[in-house]
């Protein structure tokens, strides 16, 4: 048999359901669920009309500016990546390093890293100025000593394997699927801390520069990929969880407890250390950092309020972990908003330029409609493409 | 092959801005605030009158540094950002995506977006232009009326800019970056 001959037969015996249209539209119509399908589709209408606008008018329908060049369609880029790279991790726990507990979510994490970094990839294809010339220079001529070329070419090759693994876990080829995961865990949590990277490469910004970020990537993807199951779980099984998904998320909250609590104690040295000793550039912007709202909301939402409801219950309120983890999800998305802009709240150039210009203090930004409505067609975007895998594909180890 | 680079005698510096418009006439930069290859930066005099600084109302005269070590080439995903033969950093615009990533790891926010190209742009040194033209001096240095400006090669012993920073005392904006720039500012 020809190799090709092997590769249609490895093709068509992948195990998934036809579905038509009116399949995708067959769904329990309550309250919720309608809910959530006019939500998508309103988000869907966004991204066509922010791309719309974007390929209209370019980078000025954005509020990005010379001294604020990276805007909000980055920080979601970074929201979707880092929830990919969880997702990875949380979905190897079972079907990479055998922890039985686990492998009932590992299929359907695995399959949430694929669709969310896909999400990612399509609204960072709208901050990219070039995104065809990125692909054509980004092989013949590397910048090896950038980090987004590393970050880029690495998460290209995550999601190659994320995919292979994916097909490995539906054929229930678990031998297979671990070697593949193993190699994509081992490739995104690479290409996840050279996004840390291509902050902490960042000498002429004191907030940013450093090992900080590289790591406590890796960190918070774990987190975010624990929120995530909570809030996939809740909906696959409509908050009423049977015994083996109870246990599972128990465990997983008990972990969460441990990450948030080491993030804590990550991010409280991190500002103790940015401002003591009022070393210029980083004690004053690390004050100014402490005086605005999205970072406290980052720090109730995304850490203070999850842990609290796990540590009441010793883990074992899942409800109110699956709130808690909506929450924390909000809290992560100012999580990520606040990593891209308070990189750049310090202006580089402290002269006035320009007459009758007030000496320059901190850099402004705030997103523009355009980037509100791309950010939130990403999100349209994760949901459509997971709502049809629960139809095409069977997520659930336990059914085989 | 030269090694160019750019002596500043800044404290004869006049703020007329005559060297932006210049810079924009001659390198066809577009108008607005934001697109500009050179700039002239102002302090407000400091205390209260009639106690007044003048020492601290400075004109500071500054653009790409072209730094020998230049964080805005190593960051850049496609080498579109290079060193050319004369040790002047420039952008292919074919090349560059709008990553923005130079823009963002620039130290002196020496880099705008080209809204022609949809590309980054910054001082190329009138390479473009006057250079390859065989002229011998920057826009903004040919049109300053205090003579703020040398331009020329720091290879050349015998250049007027390798004579200046022999003879003067020099300094370099943000020196303990490590970025090694090519513009000296004269005390």
């Amino acid at each position: 048999m020809s190799i090709i001959e092997k590769g249609k037969e490895f093709v068509s015996t992948i195990p998934f359901n036809k579905v038509s249209v009116k399949d995708l539209l067959s769904f329990e119509k309550s309250p919720r669920n309608i809910l959530i399908a006019v939500l998508t589709l309103a988000f869907l209408a966004m991204f066509v009309i922010g791309v719309g606008i974007y390929l209209v008018h370019g980078h000025h329908a954005y509020g990005v500016t010379r001294q604020h060049p990276w805007g909000l369609l980055i920080a979601v880029y970074i929201f979707f990546v880092v929830s990919s790279t969880g997702l990875c991790i949380v979905g190897s726990l079972g079907d990479v390093f055998g922890f039985k507990d686990y492998m009932m979510i590992s299929k359907r994490a695995i399959f949430g890293s694929i669709v969310t970094i896909m999400a990612g990839f399509a609204v960072i294809a709208f901050e990219i100025g070039h995104p065809v010339t990125m692909l054509i220079y980004n092989i013949l001529s590397p910048g090896l000593t950038s980090a987004i070329w590393w970050m880029g070419t690495l998460y290209g090759l995550y999601l190659t394997f994320m995919v292979i693994e994916f097909v490995f876990l539906l054929k229930n080829d678990m031998k297979m699927a671990r070697y593949f995961g193993l190699t994509g865990l081992l490739v995104g949590l690479a290409a996840h801390s050279n996004l840390g990277g291509v902050f902490g490469f960042l000498n002429a910004r004191t907030i940013s520069n450093g090992v900080f970020y590289p790591t406590y990537f890796i960190l918070t993807a774990f987190i975010t990929g624990i929120y995530i199951s909570f809030i996939m779980m809740g909906f696959r099984y409509k908050l009423k969880f049977p015994e083996n998904a109870r246990v599972m998320l128990v465990n997983l909250a008990k972990i969460q407890a441990l990450l948030i609590s080491i993030l804590i104690f990550f991010e409280t040295w991190k500002m103790l250390t940015a401002v003591y000793g009022g070393m210029p550039n980083r004690a004053e912007v690390a004050e100014h950092i402490l005086t605005t709202m999205p970072f406290w909301i980052e720090v109730a939402f995304a850490m203070v309020i999850p842990l609290f409801i796990i540590l009441k219950s010793a883990g074992k309120n899942v409800l109110g972990m699956f709130w808690g983890s909506l929450l924390g999800m909000v809290g992560i998305f100012f999580m990520r908003y606040d990593l891209v802009h308070d990189t750049q709240l310090k202006p580089l150039q402290m002269m006035k330029i320009t007459e009758y210009q007030l000496p320059p203090e901190w850099v402004h930004y705030f997103p523009s409609a355009t980037e509100i409505m791309i950010s939130l067609g990403g999100l349209g975007i994760c949901l459509l493409l997971y709502y049809v895998g629960t139809k095409v594909f069977t997520l659930d180890a336990d059914e085989h | 092959m030269a090694r160019y680079g750019m002596a500043l005698d800044y404290k004869n510096c006049i703020n007329c801005k005559a060297c932006e418009v210049a810079c924009k006439e001659e390198n066809g930069v577009l108008l607005g605030a934001d697109k500009h290859r050179i700039w002239v930066g102002s302090n407000d005099p400091e205390g209260i009158w009639p106690n007044l600084s003048l020492a601290s109302a400075a004109f500071m005269p500054s653009q790409c540094q072209h730094c020998d070590d230049a964080p805005c080439q190593e960051v850049c995903p496609t080498h579109a950002t290079y060193y050319d033969e004369n040790g002047v950093v420039r952008v292919n615009s074919d090349k560059c995506i709008l990553c923005s990533y130079c823009m963002n790891a620039c130290p002196y926010d020496a880099r705008y977006v080209d809204d022609r190209t949809m590309t980054v742009d910054k001082c190329t040194f009138c390479s473009d232009t006057r250079l390859a033209r065989g002229e011998t001096t920057t826009a903004c240095q040919n049109t300053c009326p205090t003579k703020v400006r040398t331009f020329g090669d720091l290879d050349d012993p015998n250049s007027e800019i390798s004579t200046l920073l022999r003879d003067r005392e020099h300094f370099s904006l943000k020196s303990h970056l490590g970025t090694n720039p090519k513009l000296f500012y004269l005390t």
